[in-house]
């Protein structure tokens, strides 16, 4: 006599992990599945998350609410098509972004940020950024890289999401990584070496620190 | 889900002395399963492009607490599996009904954990670039196999009675290595958040 129980357990398990999967995969190619991240801003308290402050976190000079500058501030989201993730940094009116699918598409693009919130931001090989600053909190607009273009929605990142950039020599080869920590956890990164690029392998989000081909790197916060 | 309420889970029938060795396929079946399932998944994690988002759950800030918090769940019951399994093999004293606490504390343990897995191999991959990130892929998928070698045990009787304390211990410190090497560090790096 056999004993089904166990047996039955086991399909369990398998019809749960599929049906999971099935929900992933359906709702992640989806163009709003990037919606379900957004409603809520990460104003999770937490008290001991990051014990240690890493190089970026330059307190924000309290604004005079006359003047109203841009505040500075980490913005990182996906584009509309889930296809890239993209993550501003703002620093004195000026503003770095990247652009990366995390396999072989990336771009560097650096620029002004008006009084009124615009960037207009270029990078190399005609790369383009159009973007709106709305209420500090978000940043919508469209990016051309590659030729293509995409929408995309970046929300105000708290560390330790935001944008990491490493540059280094190992053995003889120029190493240049940049990588999008998105608030999830979840990391998008190519590692670009002697300007061959491919996908990158994940930092600590913590320290910065990442493995490259053997030697240990620190990708530090990128600022324009 | 249909439970066979009287189904033993110690005291096999004691073996007809007609038939000596019990047939080959009693351990290779579950052994070639087990290998099986644990290559299917390592194979899955590394061809598929890691999503790296994947569905998340209503009141947790990130997918990375969603999970820890489900394998501590699990994890709970799978140390409530070591206890009951004690009771049951009359190691601890217990109550009667130690052996369905053993067996539902343990489908729970499993199907708590099986969103976790799916999420880790839709969205993160097997993935080899640090040691804690190597031995949990290495480990989270030889856990799969090795609890669906422990299951297809159950059904055989007749077993030395070694085997399935050895499987079902090594099932438990597999899980243990794969939440100390995930869930402890998630909580570790970025605080007990929900």
């Amino acid at each position: 006599m056999k004993r089904p129980g166990p047996l039955l357990t086991l399909l369990a398990g398998l019809v749960l992990g599929l049906f999971l999967l099935t929900l992933n995969a359906t709702t992640g190619t989806k163009p709003a599945s990037s919606s379900y991240q957004s409603p809520k801003p990460y104003q999770s308290p937490k008290p001991s998350a990051s014990p240690s402050p890493t190089p970026t976190s330059t307190p924000s000079p309290a604004p005079s609410p006359s003047a109203t500058p841009i505040p500075d501030a980490d913005y990182a989201g996906r584009t509309d098509d889930d296809s890239a993730a993209i993550a501003v940094t703002l620093r004195d009116g000026r503003a770095i972004a990247y652009f990366c699918d995390g396999r072989a598409e990336e771009a560097w693009l650096k620029g002004p940020v008006a009084e009124d919130g615009t960037l207009r931001l270029t990078g190399k090989n005609g790369a383009r950024l159009d973007g709106t600053l709305k209420e500090g909190k978000q940043i919508r607009g469209t990016v051309d890289v590659g030729g293509a273009h995409h929408s995309f929605t970046a929300d105000r990142a708290k560390k330790p999401s935001g944008l990491y950039r490493a540059t280094a020599t190992v053995r003889g080869a120029t190493i240049d990584g940049g990588w999008i920590v998105l608030k999830d956890g979840s990391q998008v990164g190519i590692l670009t070496r002697d300007g061959k690029p491919s996908p990158a392998p994940r930092i600590d989000p913590e320290t910065g620190t990442v493995t490259v081909d053997g030697q240990q790197l620190t990708a530090r916060p990128a600022t324009p | 889900m249909t439970v066979d309420p009287n189904a033993a889970t110690q005291g096999f029938p004691t073996p007809s002395p007609a038939h000596g060795r019990p047939h080959p396929a009693r351990y290779l079946v579950p052994a070639l399963v087990a290998a099986a399932v644990a290559l299917a998944l390592g194979a899955y994690g590394k061809v598929h492009d890691p999503a790296g988002t994947a569905f998340n759950l209503a009141g947790f800030s990130s997918t990375g607490a969603v999970k820890s918090w489900l394998a501590t769940a699990a994890f709970a019951f799978a140390l409530v599996q070591v206890v009951s399994a004690l009771m049951v093999y009359g190691r601890l004293p217990g109550p009667g009904w130690s052996g369905a606490l053993h067996r539902w504390s343990g489908r729970a343990a499993f199907l708590v954990s099986v969103p976790v897995a799916v999420h880790c191999l839709y969205a993160l991959g097997y993935q080899t670039y640090e040691t804690r990130v190597l031995w949990h892929s290495l480990l989270g998928c030889f856990f799969f196999g090795a609890f669906s070698a422990k299951m297809l045990l159950l059904r055989s009787e007749r077993l030395p009675s070694w085997l399935l304390p050895i499987v079902g211990g090594l099932v438990f410190a597999v899980f243990t290595i794969v939440w100390l090497t995930s869930a402890l560090w998630f909580f570790r790096t970025f605080g007990v958040t929900t």
